[in-house]
C-alpha cells in the first residue's frame, strides 16, 4: 500500500504537467498564437522575394537573397521585440486568471494538490511555450528561406561559414537563448496573474511591462538600470552567432533571469498561498 | 501570523539580490606584490612583447557629449559618421586574441553585428558583417603594426610621449581582470590641461598592460577607460588568425603604398602652439564646407556657437572650428582655443 502511496504522489505532479499542456496545446488560441509567429518568416520572405535588393533594414535582412536560411534569423530579431513577449504574455497572464475567471481554480485546488504544485505546473507549461515560440519562429524561417531561396552554408557574424549541422547546433542554442530571456516576462506574468480573476488584464499588464522595459532600456539617461531590466540581454542571442561562441551575454541573461523568476515565483507564492479562492 | 509567513519567499529573494551584488566585487582580495620603481615597471612592460593572450576588453566613453538615443533600429542603414559619435558616447566590447607573434585578431562585438580585424604575418583581413564586405591587404616588409585601440597598444602610444613635462609614479594593490597589477599613474605638470591623470594598469606577473584609464580635471573619473575584463594567457588556437571569405563575402584588395595612407590627400602640416599636454594643434580645413546635410546636421548637434565659430567639448578634448575655416584641438579648455584662434 505504502508503496503504491509513493509512486503514486511521485507521477501525479507530472500527470499534472501533463494535463496543463495538453490543456495549453488543445486550445485554439495557442495554436492561432504559434501561427500568427510562423507567419512572421513568411511575410520577411515573400516581401523579400518582391523587393530583393533593400539597402537597410532588420539585420541579416540583405543577406536572405543571397542565402535563405538567413529568413530564420531575420524573423527571430524581429519577433524578438514585439511578437514574443506578446505571446509569452498572453499565455503567462492566462496561467491562474483563467482558472479563476472561469470557475475552476477552486476545483483545481480542491484536488489533492497542493497551491504551490499548480504553481509550478502552471509556470511550467508557460515555460514549454516559451521554447515552441522561438521554435517554430526559427523553424517556419528555415522552410520559408528553403522554399524561396537559394540556401547554402551559412556565414556567421565573425565572416566564417558552418555548414548544416553547425547550423542546426547554432539554431538549438539560439531557441536556448531566446527561452530562457523569455522565463522572467513569463514569471512576472505568472504573477500579476495571481493578483487577478480577469486574464485579459494580467495579459495586458504583462505585455505593457515588456514594452515599458524595453523603452527603459533604450534611454541612456538610465544606464546604471539597464543592467537590472529583464530585456537588457534579449539581443544578445546573437553572440551565439559568433566563432568562438561569446558566452558572456548568455550568463548574464541567465543569472538575470533566475532573480526574476525566484522574485517573482515567490511573489505569486505569497499571493496564491494567503488569498481566498472563491471562483 | 501564518499568512504573512507566506510571503517570506518574496522578502528573501531581493535581500540575497542585494547582498550577492554587494559580495561578488568585493571577493576579489586586493593583490599582494613586491613595490617596484616607475623604471623597473617600464621594464616589464616591455617585457611583455611576445606574450600570448585572449581576452575580453571593454571601452567606456563619459566624454559629456551629447547622447545619441540608443535604439533598436541601431545598424539600421546608419551613417558612418553617427556611427562615430556613437562610438564616442557609447560603451563596446571587443575579443582580442594574440599569438604573441604574427597572429593578431580583434572580434568589435557589436550589437547583433562584428567586425573583425584578422593578421596573419603579413596577411590582414577586415571584415564587416553588416555589409558582408571583406577588405584584404598585403603588408610592405618593414610596415609597423599595432592593433586599434587594444589596451597594450594604447600604452605603448601613452609611453612613447612621456617626457619631462609628464610625472610618473606607481601605486600597487589593484585587481584588473582578476590579475594583480601595477598602476601606473602619469600625471601632466601643467595645470592648463583637461588631463588630470592617465591610470595604466599593468599585469604584475607578464607585464601586459591590461587597463588604461584617464581621468578628467573637470572631476570625471574614467572619462575613457579601455581595459579587459577577462585575460587568459593560454595561445590562442592558429585557425583564429587565419581567414577564408565566405562565398558571397564580397572582397576588396588594397595594396598600401609604403609610407602614404591609401587613397588619402596628403595632410596639411598642423601649427603646434604650446607644450606637452597643454599644447593646441591648428589645422587649415573647413569642415562645414564639405559636408553633407546629414553630416551639418550631426555637426549641429555635437558642437555649440562662440564668437569664434563652433565648438565640440568634451571632459578631455576641445576643438574649435573657427568661421574663418581653421580647425584647432587640444586637451585643453575651450578658452585656451579660442585665445589660440585669435
Amino acid at each position: 500500500m505504502s508503496q503504491a502511496e509513493t509512486t503514486g504522489t511521485r507521477v501525479r505532479p507530472l500527470a499534472l504537467l501533463g494535463s496543463e499542456l495538453g490543456l495549453l496545446f488543445r486550445r485554439r488560441r495557442t495554436w492561432a498564437m504559434l501561427a500568427a509567429l510562423a507567419l512572421v518568416p513568411v511575410l520577411i520572405g515573400v516581401a523579400v522575394r518582391f523587393r530583393p535588393n533593400a539597402e537597410s533594414g532588420p539585420p541579416f535582412l540583405t543577406a536572405i537573397s543571397e542565402n535563405g536560411l538567413f529568413v530564420s534569423f531575420t524573423a527571430l530579431t524581429v519577433s524578438v521585440p514585439l511578437f514574443l513577449p506578446l505571446t509569452v504574455g498572453v499565455v503567462a497572464g492566462d496561467t491562474i486568471a483563467g482558472e479563476a475567471s472561469l470557475g475552476t481554480l477552486r476545483y483545481l485546488l480542491v484536488a489533492p494538490t497542493t497551491r504551490v504544485r499548480v504553481l509550478l505546473v502552471k509556470y511550467a507549461a508557460a515555460a514549454v511555450f516559451a521554447i515552441a515560440a522561438p521554435l517554430v519562429v526559427l523553424l517556419a524561417g528555415i522552410a520559408v528561406g528553403a522554399l524561396l531561396f537559394p540556401i547554402r552554408d551559412v556565414t556567421l557574424l565573425s565572416g566564417v561559414t558552418v555548414d548544416a549541422g553547425g547550423f542546426a547546433v547554432r539554431c538549438a542554442l539560439l531557441v536556448v537563448y531566446v527561452a530562457v530571456s523569455l522565463l522572467g516576462l513569463s514569471a512576472i506574468g505568472l504573477f500579476l496573474s495571481t493578483l487577478t480573476t480577469v486574464p485579459v488584464g494580467a495579459m495586458a499588464a504583462t505585455i505593457v511591462l515588456a514594452a515599458a522595459s524595453q523603452i527603459l532600456d533604450s534611454l541612456p539617461q538610465l544606464d546604471w538600470l539597464h543592467p537590472w531590466l529583464f530585456s537588457h540581454w534579449w539581443f544578445g542571442f546573437a553572440d551565439f552567432l559568433r566563432e568562438p561562441i561569446v558566452w558572456d551575454s548568455f550568463q548574464s541573461n541567465a543569472l538575470l533571469q533566475l532573480g526574476y523568476v525566484a522574485l517573482f515565483g515567490a511573489l505569486a507564492y505569497g499571493r496564491l498561498s494567503t488569498k481566498d479562492i472563491l471562483t | 501570523m501564518n499568512k504573512l509567513s507566506r510571503w517570506l519567499p518574496a522578502a528573501a529573494v531581493p535581500i540575497v539580490v542585494v547582498a550577492g551584488a554587494v559580495a561578488l566585487p568585493a571577493m576579489s582580495a586586493a593583490g599582494d606584490v613586491p613595490d617596484r620603481r616607475p623604471e623597473e615597471v617600464l621594464d616589464l612592460i616591455a617585457s611583455s612583447a611576445g606574450v600570448a593572450f585572449s581576452g575580453t576588453v571593454e571601452q567606456t566613453s563619459e566624454l559629456g557629449l551629447p547622447e545619441l538615443p540608443e535604439s533598436d533600429m541601431k545598424g539600421y542603414g546608419s551613417s558612418d559618421e553617427s556611427a562615430v559619435v556613437e562610438f564616442l558616447t557609447g560603451d563596446h566590447s571587443a575579443r582580442v586574441f594574440s599569438d604573441g607573434a604574427e597572429g593578431q585578431r580583434v572580434q568589435l562585438l557589436d550589437r547583433l553585428a562584428e567586425r573583425d580585424l584578422i593578421r596573419n604575418g603579413s596577411e590582414v583581413w577586415a571584415y564587416d558583417s553588416k555589409r558582408d564586405e571583406a577588405i584584404h591587404a598585403v603588408l610592405p616588409e618593414d610596415a609597423e603594426w599595432s592593433a586599434p585601440a587594444t589596451p597594450p597598444d594604447l600604452a605603448e602610444a601613452l609611453l612613447a610621449k612621456i617626457d619631462p613635462t609628464t610625472a610618473v609614479s606607481v601605486e600597487s594593490g589593484n585587481r584588473v581582470a582578476g590579475r594583480e597589477v601595477y598602476d601606473l599613474i602619469l600625471t601632466p605638470r601643467t595645470e592648463e590641461s583637461l588631463v588630470a591623470e592617465i591610470e595604466l594598469s599593468v599585469d604584475a606577473d607578464t607585464g601586459l598592460p591590461l587597463r588604461v584609464e584617464v581621468d578628467s580635471t573637470d572631476g570625471t573619473d574614467d572619462a575613457v577607460s579601455v581595459g579587459f575584463r577577462e585575460i587568459d594567457y593560454d595561445t590562442p588556437s592558429p585557425d583564429l588568425f587565419t581567414f577564408t571569405p565566405a562565398e558571397g563575402t564580397v572582397v576588396h584588395e588594397k595594396q598600401p603604398t609604403p609610407g602614404v595612407a591609401p587613397a588619402m590627400p596628403e595632410p596639411p602640416e598642423p601649427v603646434v602652439t604650446g607644450e606637452g599636454w597643454a599644447s593646441v594643434v591648428e589645422l587649415p580645413g573647413d569642415v562645414l564646407a564639405s559636408a553633407d546635410p546629414e553630416q551639418a546636421a550631426l555637426f549641429e548637434q555635437l558642437t555649440v556657437a562662440v564668437p569664434e565659430g563652433r565648438v565640440l567639448s568634451t571632459s578631455l578634448v576641445s576643438v574649435l572650428f573657427t568661421s574663418d575655416g581653421r580647425v584647432l584641438a587640444g586637451a585643453v579648455p575651450v578658452e585656451t582655443l579660442q585665445a589660440a584662434a585669435r
